[in-house]
């Protein structure tokens, strides 16, 4: 058996909404009925096989190949199995989903892994705004599982995130962490302004001091965590070796919201 | 039947009768290896039979920085009750008094099971609104504020209901000193033996009990067969040269890890017991009616 791969033939006119294509959608259906499916987002009808040439046959590990930032709602919804995404993904990567793999070798769009509850995102590049952000519809970011990003975040990287864990590699952007509820986001760069507006709970972990804080994050000083301890030798067995070590500075904020996150700055 | 010999020493052709008990392992970790002692022998004291101490708990070993979750030195602790809500009773209170208050402490699970025992998810709420929930590669701990900074501890411990207490040796002999040393060389050795614990102190008891007494609301009551004072007066067990009798009580995470413990106990007795003074190895037992584990003490040195 090998992954079912889609390789896009060319640059389609309109965007795509590849949300159908996730293993639990495509377990039981037939190679022709799997190039049947719509994906187009226009009056214009537009269906898997137009704009894929498909190949194999296991419908639980996928790959799609040569996409680009207008592929969107690439594994929405992913319950289980795996997907490869050999190029860029569009807005939506991962939305809502609930378990499973992606991991995306190129950058993605707006609201990757955007109110997703569980399994895990990879993105080699950047990522666009909103990342583990509140999906549309929906009151709370991201609920649970893993997003790493490797390269840059765009601006509001998990907003109103309620659980799970955000680690990323490169810079992120303005408003990083705001109104989260909980969760936390591991930050191995800089940030932009304004990180951590309005959390409410929820941890923030810099390896660089930001340059701005807000005002409103009180300091208690630096200090022993064992919880910095267990995060970084977790991360040591999935093979990132971030090297927490076990001192950080913590500040409490927001106190112009409910003030019982913070932000650990290692020491 | 031919005696079975042992180096020398009579094995005395019994079996020893334990019961199913539910038990959990946690891990406890401290700045220092010495730290984790402290909290865990503090968290296992008075905790040498559930007739009266609530549960029954030990120290199964010791870890390296590198076995634990955080990286620091740590100790495993085994605790046994008859029931599971006694066991998360006593693992409360016990966690909740001894290592929650111990300088620099953590504690982990040390059990996977479906079953689970609540072990931060109670103690957070001395956190009192503070607590922080974090969860770490699929696992949940507490981090709960105390004045040296946090108490981590994980949310939940996993549960085995297939514990077995009560596995048992009883050593004869014709000094105090002899049967004492036989018994030390024992427990060193149970020690090692993963899984298990020895509970009474220092391993060893020297006050076996029988079931029921004379007094109306006493339970259990010396055990006169094997008390030495008394060989004239009651039926004894004990031939006349005997001099002392001690027991090591074993408890164990599962009926395998007992008999390999008993198994162990029994050879180092041996080991140069007839030249002290040791007589006999022999088991408890009531009967055989009341628990359903029988460890015969033949088969185990088979």
């Amino acid at each position: 058996m090998s992954a079912l791969t889609f390789e896009l033939k060319g640059k389609p006119d309109q965007r795509l909404d590849l949300s159908p294509l996730i293993p639990a959608k495509l377990n039981d259906l037939k190679p022709k009925d799997i190039e049947a499916l719509a994906i187009g987002t226009t009056r214009v009808k537009l269906s898997v096989g137009d704009a894929f040439k498909v190949k194999g046959n296991d419908a639980g590990s996928l790959r799609f190949v040569g996409t680009d930032g207008r592929c969107d709602k690439i594994g929405a919804g992913l319950t289980e199995g795996e997907i490869v995404v050999e190029g860029d993904a569009g807005a939506y990567l991962g939305d809502a989903m609930k378990g499973g793999k992606i991991e995306v070798k190129g950058g993605a769009g707006v609201l990757a892994g955007a109110s997703m509850s569980g399994g895990s995102i990879t993105i080699a590049g950047d990522a666009g705004e909103r990342a583990a952000g509140i999906a549309v519809g929906e009151t709370l970011g991201m609920r649970g599982g893993q997003l790493t990003i490797n390269g840059n975040a765009g601006p509001l990287l998990g907003e109103r995130m309620r659980r799970g864990f955000v680690i990323v590699g490169g810079n992120a952007g303005d408003y990083a962490g705001g109104r989260m509820v909980a969760g936390t986001i591991l930050f191995k760069r800089g940030v932009g302004r304004y990180a951590g507006f309005g959390l409410r709970r929820g941890s923030l972990i810099f390896i660089e001091a930001p340059k701005d804080l807000l005002p409103t994050f009180c300091d208690c000083g630096v200090m022993e965590f064992d919880y910095l301890r267990i995060l970084d030798r977790w991360l040591r067995t999935t093979g990132q070796h971030v090297g927490l070590g076990d001192r950080a500075r913590r500040l409490m904020g927001d106190m112009a919201a409910l003030g019982k996150g913070e932000m650990l700055i290692v020491a | 039947m031919p005696e079975l010999k042992l180096k020398g020493v009579t094995v005395v052709d019994t079996f020893a009768e334990a019961f199913p008990m539910v038990g959990t392992r946690i891990i406890i970790t401290a700045p220092t290896l010495e730290w984790a002692l402290i909290a865990a022998r503090t968290m296992t004291g008075f905790a040498t039979s559930v007739i009266a101490a609530g549960a029954e708990a030990g120290i199964e070993r010791t870890l390296s920085a590198d076995e634990t979750l955080d990286g620091r030195p740590g100790v495993a602790v085994l605790i046994f009750t008859m029931d599971t809500n006694k066991l998360q009773t006593q693992l409360r209170n016990r966690v909740g008094q001894c290592v929650l208050t111990s300088p620099g402490s953590a504690c982990f699970a040390g059990l996977e099971g479906e079953k689970k025992l609540k072990l931060g998810a109670s103690l957070r709420f001395f956190g009192d609104g503070w607590q922080m929930s974090k969860r770490v590669g699929g696992r949940r701990f507490w981090r709960i504020p105390v004045m040296d900074g946090e108490f981590v501890c994980e949310a939940t411990t996993g549960l085995t209901k297939k514990a077995v207490g009560g596995g048992n040796l009883l050593v004869l002999g014709k000094s105090h000193a002899a049967v004492l040393a036989a018994c030390e060389r024992a427990v060193r050795v149970i020690d090692d033996v993963p899984e298990v614990i020895t509970p009474f102190p220092g391993g060893i008891v020297r006050s076996g009990s029988k079931v029921g007494s004379k007094y109306k609301g006493q339970i259990a009551s010396t055990n006169d067969a094997y008390c030495p004072t008394l060989k004239a007066a009651v039926k004894t067990a004990l031939p006349l040269d005997v001099e002392a009798v001690l027991e090591i009580v074993i408890d164990g995470l599962t009926k395998e890890s007992i008999a390999k413990a008993m198994r162990a106990g029994m050879h180092a007795i041996a080991d140069g017991g007839a030249e002290q003074g040791i007589t006999h190895i022999t088991a408890g037992n009531y009967g055989g009616n009341l628990g359903p584990h029988h460890f015969h003490l033949k088969e185990i040195i088979a």
